[in-house]
């Protein structure tokens, strides 16, 4: 069986994740996946074909690589409220310590049953280390 | 599990524990956490009581962090957590002290309807409820804005509602700050906030928050239940919101902006989310000035939500809201920072009171409550788990000296979301409730297991030690009947 790419943390009053990848990229993009899987309770059948789907990208600064995890995951949130958009196909095109510029696919919310609400990703507890095995990360999102 | 705090909690009397200043270095004051021996048990299942020391960073700050016996780990502050800053001292304000659903707050109105009179309608009555008022994650009302009506919300709150028709005078005189405070600046909320509040005025939002037809089923003070003209098994009605998206994206770009605030202004806290900024400082100006903004939304939106309520009773009952009686009792912010003086040794001083998950407790006579409530105190209204009481309370004297006129907020949860969906049995919970009277109609499946009356301290021991320590007095209390939720 495949590795899962992240698990859920306990925290009393909000919901935590534990994510990995292989490297920085694959970080982030994998807590990106488990915090709309947290937020999306069912997806539609067929979001694969594009057709109801746009393209949006997303150019993030920060001074240090927490700080642009936060950023990023959050410029999401926002962005789906704002947009009313569920994302999709994290590609990350360009990452390093201070900038990070991606493209995802956004497709309509009411396509989706939405289940949580999550208000922000926080930096309380937030972890990213490098381990032999590549990047591991901790946070807590706000619900 | 979560894991649990060990450290030492000296006794100050039966309702108050003191985490010593020495506990870490860098604490300015100590932290007093208010709760009995039981509640302390639950308090030490998580680092809540760390997030209580780590407050006691911030600069400025004044006699103690302080932490309701509702409080439970948060980020940053605990959620329960008290601060006040000295501000003529270089006081900080921080984002993390008021929280992201700035405003999130509760208001109660009454009826003149008996249990007895309306009880077999009121299945069919949340119904209509739920069907009427917008819930749920990211719902979008009926009531829709433009731009330039958006910022005249963020400037005018509650009051903006009733010029529309959604209310009277008598709601703004019975909503804390009037509904409204003063200085909100539009300008410094980002157009992304904008873009994520256009939609949401007079809709419930998700996760904790609710609106509940309850019965009152026990009186404390007959005298203040007859000022108030509550009696036992008369109806009211409990509303939980928040400012919604538009509140999380202020939050969101503050704490953003306010972590370089920690370099530029050489602050040391433990945790960045603890980011701040001097309250006299131009960054916390700007936030000063969106918060408000935030929660004068927050107030329109709730009273937006009453209105909503009243034409559903009017639908199902067929009369006028003024004939049901359908007055509000009050409306309390539960997360919030507020400029207030106190005296502090002997001196007055201008503090940056910070509430996050916790309630203004005015006592009697204090400039800012309405003439009617002069005599026997600020309304506090404490919303309790779907299965279990609410309360009506009123501020007292002591609260003044002692907690920054500050109260518990409700609960406060034990166990977290994923565990109460894991060990909640869905069927026999909805069986539970309903042998109790209840209904519950909610718009997400998770939330009913999410939210279950075993995720949360029992609201009545919280009560307990909040009337047991002074800061607050208990008037009456409320069951259920019927819940919506997001």
């Amino acid at each position: 069986m495949k590795e899962k790419k992240y698990q859920i943390l306990e925290h009393t009053a909000d919901i935590g994740i534990k994510v990995k990848g292989k490297d920085l990229k694959e970080l982030f993009k994998n807590a990106a996946v488990a915090m709309f899987d947290i937020i999306v309770e069912k997806k539609p059948e067929n979001t694969q074909n594009g057709l109801d789907s746009k393209k949006i990208f997303i150019r993030q600064e920060a001074q240090n690589s927490e700080e642009l995890f936060i950023n990023w995951l959050n410029e999401l949130l926002s962005l789906s409220a704002a947009k009313e958009m569920i994302f999709e196909d994290f590609q990350i095109n360009k990452l390093d310590e201070e900038n990070l510029i991606a493209q995802v696919r956004g497709v309509d919310t009411n396509k989706y049953k939405v289940n949580t609400e999550i208000k922000a990703a926080t930096y309380h507890g937030l972890k990213i280390e490098k381990g032999s095995t590549g990047w591991q990360a901790e946070v807590i999102f706000d619900v | 599990m979560a894991e649990s705090w060990s450290g030492t909690l000296e006794k100050i009397d039966n309702y108050r524990w003191r985490i010593s200043k020495s506990y870490k270095p860098g604490m300015r004051v100590p932290g007093i956490i208010y709760a009995d021996e039981k509640l302390l048990k639950d308090i030490r299942q998580d680092k809540a009581a760390e997030q209580v020391a780590n407050v006691a960073f911030l600069p400025g700050i004044v006699h103690a962090s302080l932490a309701m016996p509702d409080i439970h780990w948060g980020y940053g502050f605990s959620i329960g957590g008290v601060a006040a800053t000295d501000i003529e001292a270089g006081g900080v304000i921080s984002p993390a002290g008021v929280g992201y659903d700035i405003n999130c707050g509760v208001r109660l109105l009454k009826t003149n309807f008996k249990y007895d009179e309306i009880k077999d309608k009121i299945k069919g009555l949340v119904y209509v409820l739920f069907s009427d008022i917008p819930s749920g994650v990211g719902s979008k009302g009926d009531i829709r804005v433009s731009e330039r009506e958006e910022r005249e919300i963020l400037v005018k709150g509650a009051e903006w509602a009733v010029k529309r028709g959604y209310g009277c005078q008598e709601d703004l005189d019975n909503t804390e700050e009037s509904g409204a405070m003063q200085g909100a600046d539009p300008s410094a909320v980002s157009e992304r906030a904008y873009e994520r509040g256009k939609a949401q005025s007079g809709t419930l939002g998700s996760g904790n928050h609710f609106l509940e037809v309850q019965v009152i089923d026990q009186l404390y003070d007959r005298d203040i239940c007859d000022e108030l003209q509550l009696t036992l098994g008369q109806i009211t009605i409990m509303i939980h919101s928040g400012s919604r998206g538009l509140g999380y994206q202020v939050c969101d770009d503050y704490t953003k902006s306010m972590i370089r605030c920690l370099q530029k202004y050489n602050i040391n806290v433990p945790d960045r989310q603890l980011a701040c900024a001097p309250v006299n400082s131009p960054e916390a100006k700007s936030y000063l000035g969106a918060m408000k903004c935030a929660a004068n939304y927050a107030w329109a939106n709730r009273q937006c939500l009453t209105h909503l309520t009243r034409l559903v009773f009017e639908k199902v009952f067929n009369r006028s809201w003024h004939k049901m009686d359908m007055h509000l009792i009050y409306d309390v912010a539960h997360n919030i920072a507020k400029i207030e003086k106190y005296v502090i040794g002997s001196k007055e001083k201008k503090l940056c009171v910070h509430r996050k998950g916790a309630t203004r407790s005015f006592g009697p006579g204090q400039p800012g409550l309405p003439e009617r409530y002069k005599k026997i105190g600020q309304p506090v209204i404490i919303p309790g788990d779907m299965g279990r009481n609410s309360y009506l309370l009123v501020g007292t004297q002591k609260a003044m000296d002692e907690t920054f006129g500050s109260t518990c907020h409700g609960a406060g949860r034990v166990k977290s979301r994923s565990a109460a969906i894991k060990s909640i049995n869905m069927n026999l919970l909805m069986k539970e409730l309903e042998s109790k009277g209840i209904t519950v109609k909610s718009s997400g499946r998770g939330t009913i297991a999410e939210e279950a009356p075993l995720a949360y301290k029992d609201v009545n021991q919280v009560v307990d030690v909040v009337h047991n320590a002074g800061i607050s007095k208990r008037v009456c209390r409320m069951r259920p009947l019927g819940v919506i939720k997001g």
